[in-house]
């Protein structure tokens, strides 16, 4: 069509071209009148998100160690949806409590492969030292808005350690409000998990066994969780934003720890009773291993409050958790975000958990009386209050990465209800505290 | 501004925002009134009406028409403030109505920074010619209200005046500013910038066109030509320093046509090219 093509003669040549951003930054300055400007600094959002972490978790007096690798990618796409791929590699080495109590001369036990036999020494603590494990887990997600105010997610998770194999599904739908300033937002987990444990799994409240007597032993165990969440959050004023969840958890199916036992007392002495091992080696006293109820249905409840003010954010939440094996927590959570300059900033925080103990908690099992139906010595089902106290310092990297250093100190103090306590076990520490260090490094960057 | 126009103040009080804003906004509506060629009684009416004579103008026009002459220089012709009159015969409706060649001549006698007579600070236009300052106005104003906004505030404030924006630096903990491009759906943001300093302009409008015969016709005009450019993108952002720049790179990149990617890349400058 005649007329439309601009005519090549009059096309500026090369030099000319490169010459219009230098003119126009001259003729701009001369314009608004102003020395030179800041040099712009844009780049397009990254598509990729990173965000590893180093974490150490030790407990005192050789027991549980951690050391955890996490890594998490994003990959942003057009209109704001995101797929988030996750690893976490978790070395675990370290002995936790076996469940049963202390007494006044050595102990020995049949280690839980059944191949085995230890002895603890008189006075201590029954640890179980085989704790070693390598867990490596496995996160990805899906998410994407729906509709003008809605977000949905969908996501999966699988782990997997030498006895443990889970698998997990999980959807959650949010939808704004009220300008944005309300969100609500339901949710709905599903996991399926097996247990494969080392020797098998024992038959609840059976003994354990000599060395090489697997006749107490059952073949591989399966549970299910059903977790579901409803939460609102609101903005209050332009600093404040809150925000309440109500959750329910079913769980069904094996949620014993195989690895758990109660010692079998004398009802006057409260000691363990003898026992007289095989030929192999075996026991020298009587333990039953821990027998849960194959169902638990938690409920709970939780407010958070965030607080904003000139980079300072106050961030407290609080906790109620209860469930049919009657343990009730609650937990308080506060956090200051203090900025220090424009680029970093220091994070003291503060955590008080406590909880009464299941129901089914006992310390021992005495043998005067007959046996309950569930008894479990797991000193996590134990009344207990902990506190977590840290410090995180966060800063920006030349190149506006985040990086963050956290230090935390746990520690746990529970006690054994006095009715509990039979004989020589008043005298006893029945629930020892458990004291613990956190460090985690945390890098954050984009491409 | 003909556009929504906001004004983002990164923390403070409410009170804050509010004294940033009026500050905007009333430099904002000076500007308008100043310059908008739809109102009567500024001096864009004033020269626009002058049937010939000289017109004194003040020392902001001056350095307005002194920064156009620039850019008619360096785009050699394609840039020019005086073109504005070729939308008398060009209404880009979407329809398949061209204008006669007859009528784009007859308009293009009236077109031609070439005609004017530029001695600061008198401009004579010939009879019937028009200046235009739209191209340059709201870019103009977004970074004059910039500029009063950082001596307002030391709170980082981002100026967006419907789309063509700066901002006064880094969000709090040198966060950015993250700003979407349209897609070519409607409310769709394509991409997302990150801006922690400078400015960002966006040229074109993709539902401003004229299609005919399968051949799309551009809004963007080669006042040289009187036709639109062919092969224009449908929307140019640029990424610059200040708005004005931005602005301005990205319509010179506009009326390169199918050449737009090339010139931009030949700036060096960040972009976003949408065709």
């Amino acid at each position: 069509m005649a007329g439309v093509g601009v005519t090549d003669m009059q096309k500026p040549g090369k030099t000319a071209e490169r010459s219009v951003s230098a003119t126009l930054a001259a003729a701009t300055c001369a314009l608004l009148g102003t020395t030179v400007a800041a040099p712009v600094d844009a780049q397009e959002e990254p598509k990729w998100g990173f965000n590893t972490s180093l974490l150490y978790y030790g407990e005192d007096e050789d027991r549980v160690q951690d050391a955890s690798f996490k890594s998490m990618v994003r990959r942003l796409f057009a209109d704001d949806r995101t797929l988030s791929l996750g690893l976490t590699v978790d070395a675990l080495t370290g002995a936790t409590p076996s469940g049963a109590i202390r007494q006044d001369g050595p102990q020995t036990f049949t280690r839980p492969s059944g191949n085995d036999s230890y002895t603890v020494p008189a006075g201590d603590l029954p640890l179980d030292d085989t704790f070693r494990d390598t867990r490596v887990a496995i996160t990805a997600g899906w998410q994407q808005p729906a509709g003008e105010m809605g977000l949905l997610s969908v996501g999966l998770s699988a782990s997997s350690e030498y006895d443990y194999l889970h698998t997990g599904l999980n959807a959650s739908y949010a939808h704004d409000f009220n300008n944005r300033n309300t969100t609500v937002s339901a949710g709905v987990s599903f996991a399926s998990d097996s247990i494969e444990p080392v020797g098998g799994a024992p038959i609840p409240l059976t003994g354990m066994l000599d060395v090489d007597d697997t006749s107490n032993r059952l073949g591989d165990q399966d549970k299910d969780v059903l977790d579901v969440v409803f939460g609102v959050t609101q903005v209050i004023t332009r600093n404040l934003v809150v925000q309440a969840n109500y959750s329910f958890s079913q769980s069904d199916g094996y949620l014993n720890n195989p690895y758990k036992f109660l010692s079998l007392v004398d009802g006057v002495t409260g000691d363990t009773l003898p026992r007289i091992p095989g030929p192999e080696g075996g026991p020298g006293g009587q333990f039953l291993f821990e027998s849960r109820p194959d169902e638990r249905t938690q409920h709970s409840l939780y407010a958070q409050a965030k607080y904003y003010l000139n980079g300072n954010v106050i961030d407290a939440s609080y906790r109620f958790m209860t469930d049919d094996w009657e343990i009730d927590s609650h937990t308080l959570d506060l956090r200051y975000r203090w900025p220090l300059g424009a680029t970093s900033y220091l994070e003291p925080h503060l955590r008080y958990y406590t909880q009464s103990e299941a129901e089914f908690y006992r310390l021992s099992l005495d043998s005067s009386q007959a046996l309950p139906q569930f008894a479990s010595s797991d000193y996590r089902l134990g009344n207990f209050d902990a506190i977590t106290a840290g410090l995180k310092f966060g800063w920006k990297t030349r190149n506006d990465n985040d990086m963050s250093v956290r230090v935390e100190w746990y520690t746990q103090s529970g006690t054994v209800p006095t009715a509990q306590l039979i004989g020589n076990q008043a005298a006893r520490d029945n629930y020892p505290d458990l004291n613990a260090l956190i460090v985690q490094f945390s890098y954050r960057f984009s491409r | 501004m003909g556009s929504p126009c906001e004004v983002l103040v990164d923390g403070g009080s409410g009170a804050q925002a509010d004294e940033v804003s009026a500050a905007v906004a009333q430099e904002a509506w000076r500007i308008e009134d100043k310059f908008s060629r739809y109102l009567e009684g500024n001096i864009i009416h004033a020269v626009n009406t002058a049937a010939g004579r000289p017109v004194e103008v003040d020392p902001e026009t001056a350095s307005l028409i002194d920064f156009a002459r620039t850019l008619y220089e360096i785009s050699n012709g394609r840039f020019d403030i005086t073109s504005g009159v070729l939308r008398t015969v060009w209404t880009f409706d979407g329809s398949a109505r061209l204008p006669a060649q007859d009528a784009i001549d007859q308009v293009r006698g009236r077109v031609g920074w070439h005609r004017a007579t530029w001695e600061s600070p008198l401009l004579t236009l010939e009879p019937g010619m028009e200046i235009d300052l739209g191209g340059i106005g709201k870019e103009f104003a977004v970074d004059r209200c910039a500029a009063l906004a950082r001596d307002a505030t030391p709170l980082a404030t981002m100026i967006n005046f419907g789309g063509d924006l700066a901002v006064t630096g880094p969000r709090a903990g040198r966060e950015t500013w993250k700003v979407g491009i349209e897609g070519p759906e409607l409310d769709a943001a394509e991409k997302v910038v990150e801006l922690r300093q400078g400015a960002l302009a966006t040229s074109g409008d993709a539902r401003r066109f004229l299609l005919r015969q399968g051949v799309r016709y551009s809004h963007i005009l080669d006042p040289r030509t009187g036709w639109p450019v062919p092969n224009a993108p449908s929307s140019v952002t640029v990424a610059a320093d200040t708005c004005t720049q931005a602005g301005m790179l990205s319509t010179l990149a506009m009326l390169q046509g199918g050449q737009a990617e090339r010139f931009l890349e030949e700036q060096g400058v960040l972009y976003w090219c949408r065709r």
